[in-house]
């Protein structure tokens, strides 16, 4: 039964949206209390996959073997765990019924649909951590593109219909050419063993004798440039990052927590699992550029975060620069950069998705998200307003919290191989530190100007609920961060073993 | 004096139960008018005959002395041309009571285009596939005129007529010419002279031009494309349905039949490349065309022209491949294709205006059936997994990568972001726009509600678990390519 806990977690959310397919449309509590409990099932079963996982072993485990899917191209249904794995899929599990209840006052219309697509969201943001089999990975990596554009185009704001759209079209620009390069290496993997197979523990072995002599053109080259340009967008990397302000912008709650939550994170993790081990020589030659793009990338996201007049657009870039700094973890290639990129990777998620939530609640209650129509809320606020500080502090990085333990890793294992990037990365830092701390003090300190916010309820029960468990886990790993990396140590390390 | 043999009139036994039915249409039409309520259960009941006969009884391979051929190919073909037939007939009904035109003659026809179809499908000798052809064509020329006081429905008919014959003309004379080179219609022994002499002569050469560009005005494809936004757009949609789908299949048959018995891709290093241009321009302007339209019925018609670009890329990547790779590509574009136009023909108020993509807005909730069946083909046609479409460019490009047109498959998946573009406006018609403020009136219907239901339930069970129809194409396949 154990073994089959992985497959469970992956296609149990699915099987609820299928299950409130029948549901009348009117039932909408029904409708909420039916996916709340499908997350928290799945929660607690992920939490089971963590107690059960053994931290030593650094392959894959809950492995139930290669299920036959397409046998006539070698492609099987094959879904395992590794330390990476584990944490991304707890933090999906985590993310859902968070958004789930954060979603409960939503007050609009087509409560339905906002589930269904949440929970087969769910399915393939899981499926994309756990998929070794590659053309299962590409579906799963594909199929959450679906729910997402129409999270973002029917819940959105003003602008959502374009949001949606270059949502869309951006994500599919990458993953298309990474469809052929999927295809290449398994006919590649076909010429070498004459097995036709799309299993990345049968291409590891084939993948990195593709040829990446003979200029720029050389095929292991354009197959490493059509997989990192699909994850380069996904994270998204410098400049390819344009559709992201204005998706998170135009999205509703739920949306822009999963997409900074879990969605960015699904091109950080195909970067390591699949860039990193399938090319390694292709890599040691992109090394340079991913570092260029991710200074750059930090610097960049943080001075544009810094003049924004919208709070959720500022979160938005911020998410630039923090996906700077895994770039930057991953390109350094140490184990200690890694296991800090992992845990920014998660980080990420709990801060950018806490403070989205944050801004969402407030901007329920006053309608503006900008920066300007806001002023010494925090008379009116109190408890909202030091739980905001807290997720500040842990999105800036203050030692005691969980921004501070990924940076640190990434800077101090990146610093003996990169110092100069190293060096640009903590002016980043500075930067962080000053565009969120100046947007809280102007939006939660000085004269209460506008009369609107005088009569503001503070945060209520159901919303502390939504940000309580993320509050524990920013402490968790701010505290004792081994709990974290314990169980990704041996895996990273088998990564990067030459 | 030829007499055919048990065995040559059991083969084609799908083909007489059609023209049987068709033939006994006309006869209650002109006598017994007051049937008509019923015509359209009768053909359907024929048309399962006919998918009944051509499952179970056995594929015999040539028969009618070499005339035709019923090997596992034809079979697999003649399925999906009839399960296409099927769908339209029984959308049919609804949609002619609805615009008045509901006559026995609009189903007799249907059912001849359809015999002419499956011909071609099985032709082994240039003969019957001009035949087939002509079978085909003119019934579709009185069906696409058939609602014949709006205007735009008997242009669509005069237009398909004149561009038809052409194509006519087209094939006979590079029949003509084959036969002149080879003193012999048929394509074994065309195929057979062509591959020991090791070249193509000029005169079979432009012979075989001739036929293939002829077979190119049926597939819409790019320099033979310009008729098909206008004939779409005007047909009755069930028609449109019918013409967007059985044709092409017909046509692509034909044109793998001689691929494979001329070793086309060996014999012809021009010819590959003519096809892949022919594929790249069909794919990308079908796809810039169809960003710019306004009526779904035309956008439809654009994004034919594209994927007929990618089953051609699949028809000259050639061997088992390439062959299986086509079949798939057909089988997934006639359950996509029928979906969608099932779906609009609900969604549409009137049968004389226009089928605006803007007319859609708000219905994705006001029509959820409809819509969704609408949205799933259409996300399927934009190659989104998990659908069918998604599974067929798959295996077009898999082969394509395989024998080494790496280009080709990039060019493709480029494509499918231009498709996406467009494919995803009418989606976001359907969900995000609000309802417009005269609310258009609808009537509901059954069958085309099961139509757009069930083409779409297959879009998506085939998409997850493609295997049965993968299965069946690589063992029909084997019949041809050898």
């Amino acid at each position: 039964m154990s073994d089959y806990l992985l497959s469970i977690v992956l296609l149990s959310p699915t099987a609820f949206a299928i299950l409130l397919l029948p549901i009348p449309r009117r039932w909408k509590k029904v409708h909420r209390v039916i996916t709340l409990i499908a997350s928290l099932i799945m929660f607690a079963i992920s939490c089971r996959l963590w107690t059960s996982f053994d931290a030593n072993d650094p392959g894959f485990q809950l492995d139930i073997g290669r299920i036959p899917w397409i046998p006539q191209f070698g492609i099987t249904y094959h879904v395992a765990l590794d330390g990476i794995s584990l944490l991304l899929v707890l933090l999906t599990t985590l993310l859902l019924p968070v958004v789930v209840l954060a979603a409960w006052s939503f007050n609009i219309e087509h409560i339905k649909s906002l589930h269904i697509s949440l929970l087969l969201l769910t399915t393939g943001m899981i499926g994309t951590f756990v998929s070794l089999d590659l053309f299962l990975f590409y579906i799963f990596w594909e199929i959450t593109l679906i729910p997402m554009y129409f999270i973002i185009g029917v819940w959105g704001g003003p602008r959502r219909i374009y949001a949606a759209v270059k949502f869309f079209i951006f994500t599919m620009v990458g993953s298309v050419l990474m469809l052929v390069a999927i295809m290449y290496l398994a006919w590649f993997h076909h010429q070498s063993t004459g097995i036709w197979s799309y299993d990345y523990v049968d291409l590891l072995a084939t993948a990195p004798l593709v040829p990446t002599t003979g200029g720029m053109l050389a095929p292991g080259l354009l197959v490493f440039a059509a997989f990192a340009l699909a994850f380069a967008i996904k994270m998204p990397v410098f400049p390819f990052h344009t559709w992201l302000p204005d998706a998170h912008v135009e999205a509703p709650t739920a949306g822009s927590v999963i997409l900074a939550g879990v969605l960015l994170k699904m091109g950080a993790y195909g970067l390591l699992r699949f860039n990193r081990t399938l090319l390694p020589d292709a890599w040691d030659r992109f090394v340079p550029l991913l570092l260029v793009m991710a200074v750059i990338g930090i610097i960049y996201g943080a001075l544009v975060a810094m003049v924004q007049t919208d709070i959720k657009k500022l979160v938005a870039y911020s998410s630039v620069s923090h996906m700077g700094f895994v770039v930057l973890g991953l390109a350094a290639g140490t184990q200690a950069s890694t296991q800090g990129a992992i845990l920014q990777m998660v980080n990420h998620g709990l801060t950018t998705g806490a403070l989205f939530l944050l801004v969402g609640m407030v901007y329920e209650r006053s309608h503006t998200r900008q920066i300007a129509d806001y002023g010494g809320i925090a008379g009116v606020m109190p408890v909202y307003t030091t739980i905001f500080l807290v997720f500040t502090f842990g999105s800036i990085g203050l030692p005691g919290l969980n921004g501070f333990v990924g940076e640190f890793l990434i800077l101090a294992g990146s610093w003996e191989a990169y110092p100069a990037a190293v060096a640009i990365a903590c002016l980043g830092m500075v930067l962080g530190a000053v565009y969120m701390l100046w947007m809280v003090q102007r939006v939660f300190w000085g004269p209460l100007d506008n009369p609107a916010m005088r009569s503001m309820p503070d945060i209520n029960l159901r919303e502390i609920l939504v940000v309580a468990p993320l509050l524990v886990f920013i402490s968790w790993i701010g505290i004792h961060p081994n709990t974290f990396l314990s169980p990704m140590e041996a895996a990273v390390r088998l990564l990067l073993a030459p | 004096m030829f007499t055919p043999s048990h065995a040559d009139l059991l083969s084609i036994a799908p083909e007489i139960i059609l023209t049987v039915a068709a033939g006994l249409l006309l006869v209650l039409e002109a006598f017994l008018p007051r049937t008509r309520r019923y015509m359209s259960e009768l053909t359907i009941a024929a048309v399962v005959a006919a998918i009944w006969t051509r499952l179970y009884l056995p594929l015999p391979g040539e028969v009618w002395s070499g005339m035709l051929r019923i090997d596992a190919t034809a079979g697999f073909v003649d399925l999906y041309i009839l399960a296409a037939l099927l769908m339209s007939v029984w959308m049919a009904g609804p949609f002619l009571r609805r615009s008045e035109s509901e006559f026995g003659e609009f189903y007799s026809l249907l059912l001849l285009a359809t015999v002419g179809a499956m011909v071609m499908a099985s032709a082994q000798n240039l003969l019957p596939v001009f035949l087939g052809l002509e079978l085909l064509s003119i019934p579709l020329y009185v069906l696409n005129a058939f609602l014949r006081r709006q205007q735009a429905s008997v242009e669509a008919g005069l237009k398909y007529f004149v561009v038809g014959a052409f194509a006519s003309a087209f094939i006979v004379y590079g029949i003509a010419l084959l036969y002149g080179a080879t003193a012999s219609t048929d394509l074994a022994t065309i195929g057979r002279l062509v591959v020991s002499a090791g070249s193509l002569s000029p005169l079979i050469a432009v012979g075989l031009a001739m036929i293939v560009g002829g077979l190119a005005f049926k597939l819409a494809l790019v320099p033979c494309h310009a008729w098909a936004p206008d004939v779409y757009q005007g047909s009755p949609t069930p028609v449109t349905a019918f013409l967007a789908v059985v044709p092409k299949g017909a046509a692509l048959v034909v044109l793998l039949r001689l691929v494979a018995e001329m070793d086309l891709p060996r014999l012809s290093p021009g010819g590959v490349v003519a096809a892949g241009v022919a594929a790249v321009v069909s794919q990308t302007l079908g796809n810039i065309l169809a960003i710019v339209q306004r009526d779904i019925k035309r956008m439809l018609a654009y994004s034919g022209i594209a994927h007929m670009g990618y089953a051609l890329v699949a028809v000259f990547v050639a061997g088992v491949d390439g062959g299986a790779a086509v079949l798939v590509y057909l089988a997934a574009y006639t359950l996509m294709n029928m979906g969608a136009f099932a779906s609009i023909a609900m969604l549409s108020e009137r049968e004389d205006r226009p089928h605006l993509i803007s007319d859609l807005c708000g219905q994705g909730y006001k029509r959820p059936i409809a819509a969704l069946a609408l949205t799933i083909c259409l996300f399927s046609l934009a190659g989104v997994p998990p659908f069918i479409g998604f599974t067929a460019k798959f295996v077009v490009f898999r082969a394509a990568v395989n024998e080494g047109f790496v280009w080709l498959a990039v060019v493709g998946v480029v494509n499918s972001l231009f498709a996406a573009f467009y494919y995803l406006r009418v989606v976001y018609s359907m969900y995000m726009r609000p309802l417009p403020q005269r609310e258009p009136v609808y009537r509901f219907s059954l069958p085309m509600a099961a139509v757009a239901a069930v083409a779409a339930l297959g879009v998506l069970v085939l998409g997850v678990y493609p295997t049965p129809l993968l299965d069946a194409a690589y063992t029909a396949i084997l019949s041809l390519v050898r």
